[in-house]
């Protein structure tokens, strides 16, 4: 399969801890192999607290190298809230290992269908400067929210003048932006996401998922901290 | 830790958010208002723009497209003569001060970085080693107020004697670069200094209190079901806590706890009694501010009416 390559984020080396290390996405002083598997993030972790998600899990595959972890639903389920960044007594933070781990899965095709969702993000940032909630997850937020939000919304312009904003948050940015996003290969990343999706037919997927809202995690053979034989006892 | 000496009040850019310009735009009208009020220097500066949060966080944006954006935005403050960036959004805030100090240490990261400035015709954007200081050019719009509260009691209209209230501290403001936060990581008090100045009555600990809001970028769109039980969480334990008020410095936060309070609500069949604003709309309020016209309450979810007659302010 043909991997797309993101030299920064996901530096080609002979493990994924290497990986992770040198990422972008890490801080510098990453303290991965300071790990002591105390569980601080896990216990931290709202997402742990829900879900089967485990992210002292997540890290001991990391640092055995094994790489079924990006096969797993689980790093999916992160929320990026970085409490297990603030807890870890030894400067780990499994929240921007996960973030590495999804961008490896990405760029071997893995995955590629959760980001459907998104990738209209940064066509919208290039051509108006800001960011919006993308069309799915506006029809999703019409749903929940009902009549008052779809009000709110409606009336969003004459409310800002109200305010003394302009009627729309204006953005110049002179066609940087747009330039910015083509030089660092965003768009050619996207595209190459694009082309995996259809790959995989991931259309219909897609639709299942938002709309059934199913909860994923948990089924995907990691040990879970009860199965977790330890080590054998040290007896004098 | 900062500290609250170290907080400017000059030449700050306050960094328009996307979220807040789209969902509250009463929290920027409002941090203006008191601004305008308490004698800090800012401008807002059209060209800047999105920090790429959104997609940086949907794992749609890779890192160095984020970096390349917020080198951008440094070159727009620095060129304004405001390079003290300060955020409505907690999440543009985490974004900058991450991307500058990969800026300052990482040589191949930037000199690629001005190398696709100047292809592109963009030398006056090129950023150069220690251009921006991450530590001390990176400010949240909270960390201003609380550097002023003496000034903000000196000009108190009404007094919120009395009301209860909780704050949500944003989680990428003191659980990403943890280190720099004004007060403790683990117990984070700016919004409850600044509402008891405004004479609320702060819940300092509750259960959970720092629990993420459940937004989790792509997880309320993926993960719902996940994500609002995190949110019911919270609000469960404010709800025993007999909050009135619970108090966000975040538009993300702010979304998810008052646009989706009533879907809880609805879902879990449940009921709370809260009401929901940014720090800037209760200070901005308890300057006087008006309602609708200033604070722009009637963006909001949770109807904050019956709030404001209590309170005698409507």
């Amino acid at each position: 399969m043909i991997q797309y390559v993101n030299e920064y984020d996901t530096p080609e080396c002979n493990t994924l801890a290497e990986t992770a290390k040198k990422s972008i996405r890490t801080p510098a002083s990453l303290g991965l192999d300071r790990c002591i598997q105390c569980g601080a993030c896990t216990a931290s972790c709202p997402a742990a607290r829900f879900t089967d998600y485990s992210p002292r899990q997540i890290v001991k595959k990391v640092l055995e190298n094994d790489r079924s972890v990006l096969e797993s639903e689980m790093i999916w389920s992160c929320f990026y809230c970085y409490s297990c960044n603030l807890r870890c007594p030894r400067n780990n933070s499994p929240v921007t290992i996960v973030q590495v781990l999804r961008q490896i899965a990405v760029n071997n095709g893995i995955g590629v269908e959760k980001l459907v969702y998104f990738l209209e993000i940064g066509e919208y940032l290039a051509e108006n400067g800001a960011s919006k909630v993308p069309g799915a997850g506006i029809k999703n937020m019409e749903r929940d929210l009902g009549e008052r939000w779809i009000r709110i919304k409606k009336n969003l312009e004459s409310t800002r003048v109200e305010l003394g904003l302009s009627s729309r948050d204006v953005r110049n940015t002179h066609g940087e932006v747009q330039a910015i996003l083509e030089a660092t290969g965003y768009f050619e990343r996207e595209k190459w996401v694009k082309a995996k999706i259809q790959e995989k037919g991931s259309h219909q997927l897609l639709k299942n998922k938002c709309i059934k809202n199913e909860n994923k995690s948990g089924d995907f053979g990691f040990e879970s901290d009860r199965e977790y034989p330890g080590q054998p006892a040290f007896t004098i | 830790m900062k500290a609250i000496e170290s907080i400017p009040d000059s030449q700050l850019l306050l960094f328009k958010s996307c979220m807040v310009g789209q969902e509250y735009p009463g929290v920027e009208t409002s941090t203006r208002y008191v601004f305008d009020r308490i004698g800090v220097d800012y401008c807002i500066n059209d060209e800047q723009s999105c920090c790429t949060g959104i997609g940086h966080y949907t794992d749609i944006f890779e890192g160095l497209t984020t970096i390349a954006i917020a080198a951008r935005n440094f070159a727009v403050a620095r060129r304004c003569g405001y390079p003290n960036i300060t955020c409505l959004c907690s999440t543009c805030y985490a974004i900058n001060k991450e991307a500058c100090e990969v800026l300052n240490t990482n040589t191949e990261v930037r000199e690629r970085i001005n190398a696709i400035f100047r292809e592109q015709g963009l030398e006056n954007l090129v950023y150069e080693k220690d251009d921006m200081n991450p530590r001390t050019n990176f400010y949240h719009a909270v960390e201003i107020l609380l550097s002023k509260v003496n000034e903000i009691k000196k000009q108190k209209k009404f007094d919120f004697s009395g009301t209860k209230a909780a704050a949500h501290h944003a989680c990428h403001y003191y659980k990403v670069k943890y280190l720099d936060v004004l007060g403790n990581p683990e117990n984070p008090q700016l919004i409850d200094t600044i509402a008891a100045v405004c004479g609320a009555d702060p819940v300092r600990w509750y259960e959970d209190r720092t629990l993420t809001c459940g937004m989790g970028f792509s997880q309320l769109h993926l993960n719902k079901d996940t994500s609002l039980q995190v949110t019911k969480t919270k609000l469960d334990s404010l709800q025993k806590a007999g909050v009135e008020l619970m108090i966000h410095m975040c538009p993300n936060c702010h979304i998810q706890y008052d646009r989706y309070q009533p879907v809880i609500e609805e879902e879990f069949d449940v009921k709370y009694d809260m009401v929901h604003m940014n720090i800037a709309q209760f200070v901005a309020l308890s300057m006087g501010a008006d309602p609708y016209k200033v604070c722009g309450f009637q963006t909001h979810s949770v109807p904050l009416e019956e709030f404001l007659e209590i309170h005698g302010i409507i």
